[in-house]
């Protein structure tokens, strides 16, 4: 079996951003120290393609992380998992707002990869500048299957089963043609540590970078890229005083006022 | 199967297995988007809780109200939905016109308005946080880099996609002028998968219709959300959680509250060991009054919050419990 797993990478949120601007024409600028890592939706894709490859040896991962500031680090950092392939992929003239043009240039590369992919895990949004448009487009594109917000993945036989929860449904899909699946959080599929000696390995590694042109710049154009605006909201914080039963009894009496 | 021809330049799609709230939800972001010349139609997909989404269709002030009936257009998964109508608009008019299709807000809605995109040849702009028609096209505003960025996307010709939201609608109280169209259609063979069904044994009600949620931080741990559970079914409330706290197991990811999780309109929330950061705070509506428990003093949340108690939630939980059993 051929996992494709595409990665995206998000901003470090523990740092503040990097500095970034707009050119006259809409193309994003960044610059300055940038820290970019897999988002948790990223590492569950990740996780989980590991989890069916520690099952079974006849299973292949191949990685695309997706070109960008930091990108050599973050390949790196993906290295060290030992996928069976890893490359950095970059789309010419796209801006993954441009859920559209990117999803189209992603799938021209893909289809153009021997082996096509039995599975292709990537996480429910792809990256700082997607909400989840990319994911339900690119399976489009490939005339894939679609499943959504996948927490778990395991072997039954030789089968593999997709896991997600919808509310009081807990959902289970048995794999049986080719399939694109979302990943989304979960405690079942957050990220492993990589051996240290493979992320040794990893550091010394030599990323090969994939990629893939168009002479299409797309429709969605950025105007203005800006703080975001401050929501206001009508809280006066009153600190609530008095013993802890006394402020017990008073958010108490909130709570119950809503119930009745 | 005939192409429907629509009249208005916004048109929202309501899936009638999503519920009446989510109707709503779409209503009002078609009076937001919708209200200048040319007003706005309504599609409604299915049959479920008809008359309920039928008339806040019809009080809403739209120009047509299209019902979308016959067989499997009850479903709910968004790829089957957007399969359905794209079938029934493909070779309308609809994607070579300048118009934008409004789905409802929430993870499952931009799943929809995606794969709209995808069967009418349009452009997914997706989750939103406002929606503006130009003279040709659409501008939208989304935020971006976790919610520390806000970009305008600009989309000149074609069909555009997106969600918005933007809390209750105003329904009129007599019917309007909305005509009435029944489309009785017959679906091909829907997408999706046969899936195998087990019970969560899950309880509590869902985190997006619910008036009242309690939700906690990573912070408070397996034992607080413990009590914070005890808590939403003393009062009827539902559980949430941020995404540190879905991360580490505490809370179903259903029960995500924040950006990249569930929006909530509820008119009372409880957060408990959570700090207030932008990603959390823009998945609940400004509308919502918000009563926080953290011992940092200086968390952003209180800046936001009705009232709050600095202090460590494994003293004060278990009082709010004894005080609500009492």
């Amino acid at each position: 079996m051929n996992i494709l797993v595409l990665l995206a990478g998000v901003a470090d949120n523990r740092y503040p951003l990097h500095e970034l601007s707009l050119t006259s024409d809409g193309a994003l600028q960044e610059s300055g120290q940038t820290r970019r890592i897999l988002s948790p939706f990223d590492e569950g894709a990740l996780e989980l393609a590991l989890k069916l490859r520690d099952k079974n040896d006849a299973v292949r991962i191949d990685a695309l992380v997706m070109a960008g500031p930091n990108e050599e680090a973050l390949a790196k950092s993906v290295a060290a998992y030992k996928p069976d392939s890893l490359k950095v992929f970059s789309l010419n003239h796209t801006n993954l707002w441009d859920s559209v043009m990117a999803s189209s240039q992603i799938a021209t590369y893909v289809k153009t990869r021997n082996p096509r992919p039995d599975l292709v895990f990537i996480g429910r949004e792809f990256g700082d500048l997607d909400e989840g448009s990319i994911p339900v487009l690119l399976a489009g594109e490939l005339g894939l299957p679609y499943f959504s917000l996948t927490q778990y993945a395991e072997w039954q036989g030789d089968d593999v089963r997709l896991m997600r929860e919808r509310g009081l449904r807990r959902e289970w899909l048995t794999l049986k043609d080719s399939c694109l699946a979302t990943v989304t959080n979960d405690k079942r599929n957050k990220l492993r540590h990589p051996l240290m000696k493979n992320v040794m390995v990893a550091k010394r590694q030599t990323i090969e970078t994939a990629h893939q042109a168009s002479a299409d710049h797309g429709r969605v154009v950025a105007k203005e890229l800006a703080e975001p605006k401050m929501v206001s909201r009508t809280g006066q914080c009153e600190m609530l005083a008095g013993s802890v039963q006394e402020q017990a009894q008073t958010i108490a009496r909130y709570l119950k006022q809503i119930k009745a | 199967m005939e192409p429907v021809n629509l009249e208005s330049r916004v048109v929202g799609v309501i899936p009638s297995a999503w519920g009446i709230e989510s109707a709503e939800s779409v209503v009002a972001a078609l009076q937001a988007v919708g209200h200048g010349p040319g007003g706005f139609d309504v599609i409604v997909v299915g049959s479920r809780h008809q008359e309920e989404i039928l008339n806040i269709a019809s009080h809403s002030g739209a120009n047509s109200v299209y019902r979308l009936g016959g067989d499997q257009t009850d479903c709910a998964a968004p790829e089957a939905v957007a399969h359905a109508l794209g079938q029934l608009l493909t070779g309308s008019e609809l994607a070579t016109r300048n118009r934008l299709l409004l789905t409802p807000p929430g993870p499952e809605g931009e799943e929809l308005a995606a794969g709209l995109a995808f069967h009418l040849n349009g452009q997914a702009l997706g989750r939103s946080l406002s929606v503006q028609l130009t003279e040709t096209g659409v501008r939208v505003e989304r935020l971006v880099w976790g919610g520390r960025k806000r970009v305008t996307l600009a989309l000149d010709s074609g069909l555009a996609v997106a969600c918005l939201r933007s809390g209750k609608p105003a329904l009129e109280s007599k019917a309007g002028s909305a005509s009435l169209h029944t489309i009785d259609t017959k679906i091909d063979r829907l997408p999706g998968f046969t899936v195998e069904v087990e019970e969560t044994g899950e309880s509590l009600p869902p985190v997006e219709s619910c008036k009242l949620v309690i939700s906690g931080g990573r912070g408070v741990g397996e034992e607080g959300f413990g009590i914070l559970k005890q808590i939403a079914r003393t009062t009827e409330g539902a559980l949430g959680g941020s995404l540190p706290a879905v991360d580490a197991g505490m809370v179903p990811v259903g029960r995500q509250v924040g950006i990249s999780g569930k929006f909530v309109n509820p008119e009372l929330y409880f957060a408990v060991g959570i700090s207030g950061t932008p990603q959390h705070m823009a998945g609940i509506s400004t509308e919502t009054r918000i009563i926080a428990v953290n011992k940092d003093p200086e968390a952003p949340i209180f800046s936001v919050a009705e009232a709050g108690v600095v202090g460590e939630w494994q003293v004060l939980l278990p009082e709010v419990l004894k005080a609500l059993e009492a």
